[in-house]
């Protein structure tokens, strides 16, 4: 957008340019009007007012009067330990969840993209949790781990509460939360390998490189980039990750599973803490920048 | 420059000006011969109450064509988060269907308008006042307000599987001489053999049942001085706790299996015989007529007695907004909806108590049948749940006592650890509903 902004304006109108902004900058304002105001109103409106509540003491009721309160939910959101508990059990999850939907997801594509028979058919299959909403999601893998009625525990010949046991249940929904977001990495990944061009494997094999040099050398450096821009969007996408775990756990047992978007989600509509929630948001939206700064700055600068 | 945002801003003016156009036609609508509207929500679930609800709100969109009832549905999974969102957003509905312990906060906070004065005569006398005393709130400025009619009311019983009960040989209770709770964790040994287990105990939501039961020795966990409410965890709050504790890991006659599930979970293991007793509230009865492979029999059993029998009860309430534009119409339609015949056939659809005096005098509440007599006589001995007007008791039940209790059942913490965290927790939870 800003690089088509300050274009400087074609020479064969002078008189514009001395105006100051060309007739074409103009346009171009116009014509992305209709778009614009529909972000400004509904994405960046809300986030300066949730920016703004978040140094207020905003509660959710009829006769509270809000008043500034400078950085009083900062300071609190340091020393609350249910908010770093949370904050440790968000980041086991969105790390563990990305590597190994990863690194699944690396091993199907390599698999979908093999000439095998029925690759068309299996390639369609492994799509389809993407088909299916969180929510749907959630109570399809509810029903697995039932303890009674489970095929999990049916197939095992357990009586584990996978959902409901302390140390079980932050492993069972990192599970789920693998299978649903495999489908997306798999489809990137597979794109992305049939992107290689075939004349590095044969230059490759030509020189006696067996199939794991191959892979080592010649896939992975060229999915490079395709590889830091998936894991990056995972890592958003799961650390925010809200619908899946609230309907398998709702943060229980204990706890346990409480992502930090699910105790934002408590502190305003249970507890109807708005300002305090708002400043959970902001804290995560901050956390999320800087890691994902830091991981793609190093990614860049290794690619030099 | 300028051209830009004048643009932008004509183009804000008239989005705001169009969306608040489209909110404000709602309600300027309303002349003399158009009917009022009133929208109902609703958290009936079960399939005979959803439809007990549906019949009455048609009956009374009949009789009275100038205040028609739209039905909502809701459900008691998300009935707060959802209900913070609407009173936030102005768009509530009229007449509001929840329970007391949700009531407290909502009155505080302004949302909810106070019946004291509104409710008429008739239907006041029909509800006794113990079931007032649980919709009787603080209205957040020291005063006392009615913020809801309350009508149905839940009890704990013991749902049993009578051949096991009959095997044991243990003294069948009734209402008028329940088991102690000496009985009842000797019976549950008795039963305990061979794989089978004498009690199931679901504890994934522990925190209201151990309470209300805790009031059998005289356990209230809150206490309150100068104004400032504290949690209490003594001797008298470590009965329930403990007793429960021991059928697990002491007598070992508590199936460890249902410890983390809901309370209709356990159910299928139920009709196997894998246990014996299922301590839950009296609306269990309707799944298990409902769900039970045929020839299985079972028997509706009271709750045991402590010190005294005394449980802590909640009311299902109905509730009118503050914001409604209706309050009068809204309370005409709770008047019927909750006189003394109506109560009887929500109360028979829901499988609870009905508050109304009536409606607990009709047959269908006092037959033996399914229990109903048990359930019903366990009725005398709801007391308000000291927890109740405790503000800011939610935040306390999920953040502190529903970890805290659910690590105490499973054997992960000691009872003095357990203690001390509802305290020292609790108290600093409670602390921040006090400035």
């Amino acid at each position: 957008m800003t690089a088509t902004a300050t274009r400087p304006a074609p020479p064969r109108r002078p008189r514009a340019r001395r105006r100051g902004i060309s007739r074409q900058t103009r346009e171009m304002w116009v014509l992305m009007l209709p778009a614009l105001v529909p972000v400004l109103l509904f994405s960046v409106g809300p986030l300066l007012y949730g920016i703004g509540l978040a140094f207020t003491d905003a509660r959710n009721t009829r006769v509270h009067e809000t008043s500034f309160v400078g950085l009083e939910n900062f300071g609190r959101l340091l020393t609350d330990d249910e908010f770093w508990s949370s904050f440790q059990i968000g980041a086991i999850w969105a790390v563990s969840v990305t590597v190994l939907q990863f690194l699944a997801a690396l091993g199907l594509a390599l698999l979908l993209n093999q000439k095998l028979r029925f690759s068309g058919l299996a390639r369609v299959l492994s799509v389809v949790p993407w088909a299916m909403p969180p929510v749907v999601i959630g109570l399809m893998w509810k029903l697995v781990y039932h303890p009674d009625a489970g095929l999990l525990n049916d197939l095992l010949g357990t009586e584990v509460n996978w959902l409901a046991d302390f140390s079980l249940a932050l492993p069972a929904i990192i599970v789920v939360g693998i299978w649903a977001g495999m489908p997306q990495t798999t489809v990137v990944l597979l794109a992305g390998l049939q992107n290689v061009p075939k004349e590095l494997y044969e230059a490759g094999e030509m020189d006696g490189a067996g199939t794991w040099r191959r892979f080592w050398s010649i896939t992975l450096p060229q999915l490079r980039p395709i590889i830091v821009a998936i894991t990056s969007l995972d890592f958003v996408w799961n650390i925010n990750q809200f619908g899946l775990v609230y309907v398998l756990t709702q943060g229980g047992p204990g706890g346990r599973t409480r992502l930090p978007m699910l105790f934002a989600y408590e502190e305003a509509f249970r507890y109807r803490m708005a300002g305090y929630a708002s400043m959970l948001g902001l804290a995560m939206a901050i956390v999320v920048l800087a890691v994902l700064g830091l991981y793609l700055w190093r990614q860049m600068r290794e690619a030099k | 420059m300028r051209f830009r945002s004048a643009l932008a801003a004509a183009a804000i003016l008239t989005l705001t000006a169009a969306c608040g156009g489209g909110g404000g036609d709602g309600g300027s609508a309303s002349s003399s011969n158009e009917p009022v509207k009133i929208d109902f929500l609703s958290l009936a679930w079960q399939k005979e109450s959803v439809a007990a609800n549906k019949q009455l709100v048609e009956e009374w969109n009949k009789a009275n064509p100038g205040i028609q009832v739209t039905y909502v549905q809701g459900s008691w999974d998300n009935v707060n988060d959802q209900l913070v969102t609407q009173f936030a957003g102005g768009t509530a509905p009229d007449v509001i269907h929840n329970d007391s312990p949700a009531l407290s906060g909502f009155a505080s906070d302004g949302y909810l308008l106070d019946l004291k004065d509104k409710v008429p005569a008739e239907l006041k006398g029909d509800i006794p006042q113990a079931a007032w005393d649980t919709v009787t709130f603080d209205d957040g400025k020291g005063a006392q307000g009615v913020y809801g009619v309350p009508f149905l009311q839940e009890s704990q019983v013991i749902i049993a599987n009578k051949k096991l009960l009959d095997a044991s040989g243990a003294r069948v209770p009734t209402a008028d001489e329940p088991w102690t709770w000496d009985e009842f964790s000797e019976a549950a040994k008795k039963m305990t053999k061979g794989g089978t287990f004498g009690v199931a105990w679901p504890m994934k939501s522990p925190v209201n049942k151990t309470l209300n039961l805790a009031l059998n020795f005289g356990g209230t966990f809150f206490q309150t001085a100068d104004g400032k409410t504290t949690v209490k965890v003594g001797p008298e709050e470590r009965e329930v706790l403990q007793r429960i504790h021991d059928q697990l890991y002491k007598d070992k006659s508590a199936d460890p299996a249902a410890l983390g599930q809901g309370t209709a979970d356990p159910l299928p293991a139920f009709y196997q015989g894998k246990f014996a007793l299922l301590p839950a509230g009296v609306y269990l009865r309707q799944q298990v007529v409902e769900q039970a492979p045929d020839g299985f029999e079972w028997v509706t059993l009271p709750a045991p007695k402590g010190t005294s029998a005394q449980q802590g009860a909640v009311s299902q309430t109905l509730s009118v907004a503050q914001d409604s534009k209706h309050p009068d119409e809204a309370m005409k339609f709770i008047s019927f909806f909750l006189n003394g015949a109506n109560q009887a056939k929500l109360a028979k659809g829901d499988w609870l108590l009905p508050t109304s005096q009536t409606a607990a005098a009709d047959p269908a509440m006092t037959t033996e049948e399914n229990g109903w007599d048990v359930a019903t006589a366990s009725a005398k001995n709801l007391v308000v749940a000291p927890f109740l007007k405790v503000n800011g008791f939610d935040e306390w039940k999920s953040k502190v006592a529903t970890p805290a209790l659910q690590e105490y059942f499973a054997n992960k913490i000691t009872i003095d650890q357990v203690a001390a965290k509802l305290v020292e927790d609790g108290d600093k939870v409670l602390e921040r509903y006090q400035r």
